[in-house]
């Protein structure tokens, strides 16, 4: 599977979340791009309660996939540009309407393909969102609360013992275009 | 090299811990050998096999895919993905969202030994008696191309009975229900509050109890990654360990069939295919059967073209590749003030069925189920609302651990122009032109989702939901129609036993075949059509007509 740049969601590679960051060559970012994509994640993908460690690691892991070319520096330049300078300055609310100014742009695809799949395959977030990740080595969850939800009654869980369900309810009527009854 | 097993049948499928790419598994048998060749060992094929020999009829079983079992699957849903999803090139078209947000997977299926059995959720409902004639029950519908499959449930009926024993449905032939987990909770007392009774967590392929040589289901979650520990049919743990005990099965792995050939009277006699290494091999063919899911086996179809075909192997309809369905569906998450852990246990261990029935006062034809399902958060973040991003969606995934989910699979009309076609400007890995799948939605399909959507929001406030969440469809796992069952050879692909009407020697053993496609989850449909296919081509065999 590929990514297109044309498509702002596509899926991105598996590989970039299991491939190793140090065979990839290419551009770096400089200090200044490096800090503007770091609240660029913040802002765009925001969870107040989330430290800055899970979007750091993002962070890295968008700048490897875009060494290729120059793609996510340049977009990152132009973001500073619409911000007057200086984007990091930008409240939250200015900066997600700037955002959304780009959002159907190259760059943003390669930002939002790989964040939405780093951000949320990282552990520590895992954690903060309450998600336990592997659960056979742990003998499942038979025993460690697949049934312990209190907040309603045990339900049914045979099928219904009542009359069989009725499955034609009309065989007549032709349809229109619209596949609704005529 | 090739590697012998030996044993009983174990929970995890067999398969020494060290192999190379090219070893085959069980019985030799020469490329020269006219036998019968399987081509896929999903649902369809593996089924095939085993019911083939045990019967003494000795089949070679082509699989793309790798042998991999129960120890090597991953409790992680992109690492899964990575290992067992089928993510060769692929191209989509028409105006599905999937064509937007994800061009190059129009299907979540998997390329290993055991196929999308591997990864299947697992419930199994049965066709409907009227879903086998939609074409007399629903009436015309403009744009749909529908037609009644040449068979009946009544004839259906002992095979599903044979399919659901072998799968070990629960609430089917004394198998026990599997308990209520924490989304079944949320789903179950919602569906009742609601007004809705036809609810319970089955009937589902996965055992409560052990059955069959596997073990209970220990309720870890992870079904879309493969079963770590066996408790969920599948034709890895069951069909072919069996099939390669019998003494008469060949597996090969990592072996991607590219064309059928045939004698200058039409009968098919053999296949080519590549190895691991990328060379190409015929093995001699007495019998083939197509089962490679809905995309690749049209495909392998269209690919087989000659001078004799030159539409494509039995194509002489030009319904090869058309009618492609792919179940009409969609998700809704609710969240709640409290937690629901939805990915704790069994993933599709629920099943509502009050709306699985046609009537026409709702404004569509056909039906649909509603049925659990749960993400895990790195498939909820790619999949709840793909493109999404800012407050809105990461309220949906601060909410995850208060999220209850559910799936909304019904009934979607065979369209002749949602297609499966060659697409000539890309290659694939072996140079050869990979599959475009071209769908859109047909407004009856359109009108069932929006009821579906708004019978979960009616569930889910019942129960106190803050709020609800409509996912669109994910890359298809319910790929069917390509190659459709007829009565007459004009309308369809194959005949009534899976037999393609312009090549007596030549069956599509997998979904491909459903005429339509029910509002049911196809799996158990798969097995019993192979069961009987099996059956017939094992008669035929004998009697000498094959």
């Amino acid at each position: 599977m590929t990514t297109t740049e044309a498509s702002p969601d596509t899926v991105p590679e598996a590989s970039a979340v299991t491939a190793s960051p140090t065979d990839v060559g290419g551009r770096g970012l400089t200090g200044r791009q490096a800090k503007v994509l770091l609240r660029l994640l913040r802002v765009a993908y925001p969870h107040p309660r989330f430290p800055d460690a899970p979007y750091e690691r993002t962070a890295k892991t968008v700048e490897d996939a875009g060494r290729t070319d120059d793609t996510l520096a340049d977009g990152l330049d132009d973001l500073d540009a619409r911000a007057d300078g200086d984007f990091c300055s930008l409240d939250d609310d200015r900066a997600t309407s700037l955002i959304a100014g780009v959002a159907d742009t190259p760059f943003f695809a390669l930002v939002h393909s790989t964040t939405v799949v780093a951000l949320y395959d990282d552990h520590e977030v895992w954690d903060l969102l309450g998600y336990e990740g592997s659960s056979f080595d742990k003998g499942g969850y038979l025993h460690r609360g697949f049934d312990d939800l209190d907040w309603l009654p045990d339900p049914r869980i045979e099928e219904f013992d009542g009359p069989p369900r009725v499955e034609l309810v009309d065989a007549s009527g032709s349809r229109g275009a619209d596949g609704s009854a005529s | 090299m090739r590697v012998f097993l030996d044993g009983q049948a174990t929970t995890n499928g067999k398969r020494p811990s060290t192999q190379p790419k090219t070893a085959t598994f069980g019985a030799q048998i020469a490329e020269s050998d006219p036998t019968v060749v399987i081509i896929g060992s999903g649902a369809g094929g593996g089924t095939v096999a085993h019911e083939l020999t045990r019967r003494g009829v000795p089949c070679v079983l082509l699989e793309a895919g790798p042998y991999l079992i129960g120890e090597d699957y991953e409790n992680d849903e992109w690492a899964a993905f990575s290992q067992m999803a089928w993510l060769d090139m692929r191209t989509t078209s028409g105006t599905w969202r999937v064509a937007r947000n994800f061009p190059n997977l129009p299907a979540w299926i998997v390329k290993a030994v055991g196929g999308t059995t591997t990864h299947w959720s697992g419930a199994t409902p049965r066709f409907m008696q009227h879903e086998f004639a939609v074409n007399s029950v629903y009436g015309g519908i403009d744009g749909a191309n529908l037609l009644d499959w040449p068979l009946t449930l009544e004839e259906m009926a002992p095979w599903y009975d044979q399919a659901e024993i072998a799968m070990g449905s629960t609430h089917r032939h004394g198998r026990p229900p599997l308990p209520a987990n924490n989304n079944y909770k949320v789903f179950a007392n919602g569906a009742e509050r609601a007004g809705y009774r036809y609810y319970a967590t089955g009937p589902y392929g996965t055992n409560a109890e052990p059955y069959d040589g596997r073990p209970a289901s220990v309720q870890d979650g992870f079904n879309f990654q493969g079963d770590k520990s066996g408790a969920k049919w599948s034709t890895l743990v069951r069909e072919i360990p069996r099939a390669l005990d019998s003494g008469h099965c060949e597996l090969r792995p990592n072996c991607h069939a590219t064309r059928i050939t045939h004698d200058a009277s039409g009968k098919a006699d053999g296949v080519e295919y590549l190895d691991a290494d990328g060379n190409l091999h015929r093995q001699a063919a007495r019998v083939v059967c197509v089962a490679g899911n809905s995309i690749e086996s049209p495909r392998l179809l269209l690919l087989s073209a000659s001078s004799q075909f030159p539409d494509g192997l039995a194509n002489s309809s030009g319904q090869v590749g058309r009618n492609y369905m792919r179940h009409m569906t969609g998700s809704a998450y609710a969240q709640f003030d409290k937690p629901v852990r939805m990915y704790r246990g069994e993933t599709m261990a629920g099943i509502i069925a009050d709306e699985a029935k046609h009537d026409p006062s709702r404004g569509f034809a056909g039906g649909y189920y509603m049925e659990t399902l749960s993400l895990g958060v790195p498939f909820y973040a790619s999949f709840v609302d793909p493109g999404s991003w800012g407050r809105d969606f990461t309220g949906l995934m601060d909410g995850y651990e208060r999220t209850a989910g559910m799936w909304i699979v019904g009934e979607d009309m065979p369209q002749e122009s949602n297609r499966v076609t060659l697409n000539q400007d890309v290659k694939d890995a072996h140079g050869l032109p990979v599959p475009n799948v071209h769908f859109e939605d047909h407004p009856n399909d359109v009108a069932m989702r929006e009821h579906g959507y708004a019978a979960a929001d009616r569930i889910y406030s019942s129960v106190g939901a803050l709020s609800v969440h409509h996912t669109p469809p994910y890359p298809s796992t319910h790929n069917l129609g390509t190659c459709r069952m007829s009565e007459r050879p004009e309308d369809g692909v194959v005949d009534r036993w899976g037999k393609a009407h312009d090549v007596p020697n030549l069956f599509v053993s997998d979904g491909s075949v459903m005429t339509t496609g029910g509002a049911a989850n196809p799996t158990l449909t798969i097995v019993a059509l192979a069961m009987r296919q099996a059956d017939h081509i094992a008669d035929e065999l004998k009697a000498g007509s094959l």
